[in-house]
């Protein structure tokens, strides 16, 4: 049909574009001086120190995923199963945080960071981030529509709040709390704003902040480098990117066909 | 009491299920949210805490004078009302074009949606090189024998240049939206109108949009709210240069914090992006909201 094939190859075009910038930056990274090697990435990941940032990258990103997984299933598990006085006021306050420019509380949470002695630590690079109102939100939302049955068996069995939840509730939560850690992992591996500002020394900032420093600095850049360490900041996600496709897209549009 | 009531527990779990919430959120959000409010009221320098001092609204009406955010909340709104239509109705055709039977859906699907996973840092970074006197765009329009440009050193192209990247980094996002978005559309709506003789315009006009007006709404929401804050790109590709013509509020919230050391003004300068971002938000919405509030 004329249609669909008109379809495809506008398709195809915007597939172009889209595609071509991201393999046109793999080839800069990979087209040293002598021919194609992996050169660039081996002196970046040694000297840049990109083995070191990619190292706080993991650290961070880990820490607030289990944070947000723990934190939120239980303060989403409250919201849903729980009578709390004030509870809608609470829950509002919750999603309002979602909607919130973050940069409103930029210098202070950097004031108490510094009050506190927590510049260039990894409590400063996680703790603020490791209960996610939006994550909140999607388990309560998941829960609420999931009848409480399996739970009141377990508590007529003479079982505690506690294990409840972690044996019975959590296992449930699986499809939301893989949302959640996708969408936590994805948002804090790019995170640049405030690992930039509550980090001060080399051995503390992640990819991004390292990526960006990098490039800022006096002497004229070398986009090779650079390049190869674009690269490296992105592999991560795009090789889960690749693996999880499915989840991550149908897990970021959950709830839109309503 | 029957089984069916839920049963008001004693206060305990619920305060232990919420405490590491509500430690993170009053600690690392609330106090900060209003020690930030408390701020632009004042004159703080931390080099100089002794100058402390209450300003009142001196630091709010310091902005109304200030060259430099005026020009910052320029280009900030230039850069808001032109990438953010251009960007959901792109994505809207975009989400158009993947409808139907599509041999290769899915890897279309895959490569829009993967720049805007990828961070902002690296595409900025990405296009910087690609913008460059000798870089790849200019290298490309050699090859069709077009002169090439000082994209990002010439006042009058850099901010453009810098939306078009934007564009190309989030309009895969908002399409997989639509597409899902679509699959929520009952098809009787579409049987119907073809019964009653809809070409493609009208059916687009009078069944999709109108069904699609809430993730619309939702996805210029979050779109406005995420544009006001840009930061990342004008700091990596030209630190608000080439003569300011890529300054944005929040780039001038950073320099006045930690350049200036003025705590204070940044705190204003970070209150005046909440409201502004809020205003255009409510404004959007209400656009698209949508009207029919039938009984189905």
């Amino acid at each position: 049909m004329m249609k669909t094939a008109l379809k495809i190859a506008a398709l195809l075009a915007v597939f172009a574009v889209m595609a071509y910038p991201l393999v046109w930056m793999l080839g800069i990274s990979l087209r040293t001086g002598d021919g194609v090697s992996l050169r660039y990435f081996k002196e970046v990941w040694q000297t840049g120190p990109f083995d070191r940032y990619f190292f706080n990258s993991v650290v961070v990103t880990a820490i607030v995923l289990a944070g947000n997984i723990v934190f939120c299933a239980m303060a989403g598990y409250a919201f849903a199963r729980y009578k709390i006085p004030g509870g809608r006021v609470l829950f509002f306050l919750v999603v309002s945080m979602i909607m919130l420019p973050k940069q409103v509380i930029l210098v202070p949470l950097y004031i108490l960071m510094q009050k506190m002695h927590l510049i260039d630590t990894y409590a400063a690079l996680t703790l603020p981030f490791t209960a996610d109102a939006f994550n909140i939100f999607l388990i309560r939302q998941f829960l609420v529509a999931i009848p409480p049955d399996c739970e009141e068996a377990a508590r007529l069995e003479g079982a505690g709040e506690l294990r409840i939840l972690f044996r019975v509730v959590m296992p449930m939560l699986k499809p939301a709390l893989a949302v959640v850690a996708i969408h936590t992992s994805l948002i804090n591996w790019n995170s640049f704003l405030f690992p930039f500002i509550l980090t001060n020394t080399a051995s503390m900032r992640t990819l991004p902040v390292g990526l960006a420093l990098m490039s800022q600095g006096a002497h004229s850049v070398d986009w090779g480098h650079l390049m190869a360490g674009a690269v490296i900041a992105s592999l991560p996600v795009v090789a889960a990117f690749l693996v999880f496709q499915r989840q991550i897209i149908s897990g970021l549009t959950s709830g839109m066909s309503k | 009491m029957n089984a069916t009531t839920r049963r008001i527990k004693p206060l305990p779990p619920q305060v232990a299920l919420l405490l590491p919430w509500g430690v993170v959120y009053g600690v690392f959000f609330l106090f900060p949210f209003v020690f930030s409010f408390v701020l632009s009221f004042l004159h703080y320098n931390p080099l100089n805490v002794e100058s402390t001092s209450w300003v009142g609204l001196g630091n709010f009406t310091r902005l109304f004078g200030d060259e430099r955010f005026i020009r910052a909340l320029r280009n900030t709104l230039f850069f808001v009302v032109g990438t953010v239509p251009v960007t959901t109705t792109a994505a809207l055709g975009l989400a158009l074009l993947l409808r139907g039977r599509i041999p290769g859906k899915g890897a279309f699907k895959a490569a829009f949606f993967l720049p805007s996973i990828i961070s902002a840092v690296v595409i900025s970074l990405l296009f910087k090189l690609f913008y460059a006197p000798n870089g790849g765009l200019n290298n490309a329009l050699s090859l069709l024998g077009l002169s090439g440009h000082g994209w990002l050193t010439d006042p009058r192209t850099a901010l453009a240049a810098i939306m078009v990247m934007d564009v190309w980094s989030a309009v895969g996002y908002y399409a997989i939206i639509f597409d899902a978005a679509f699959a929520g559309i009952p098809k009787e709506f579409y049987e119907a109108a073809t019964l009653e003789g809809a070409g493609f315009r009208d059916t687009l006009r009078y069944v999709t949009v109108p069904a699609l007006r809430p993730v619309i709404a939702f996805v210029l929401v979050i779109n406005t709210i995420r544009s006001f804050q840009i930061f990342i790109e004008v700091f990596v590709m030209t630190q608000g240069g080439p003569l300011g013509s890529t300054d944005t509020l929040v780039l001038h919230l950073y320099e006045a914090a930690f350049r200036s050391l003025d705590y204070g003004y940044a705190s204003a300068i970070a209150y005046a992006v909440f409201v502004l971002s809020g205003a255009f938000s409510i404004i959007a919405m209400r656009q698209f909201r949508p009207r029919l509030r039938s009984g189905a």
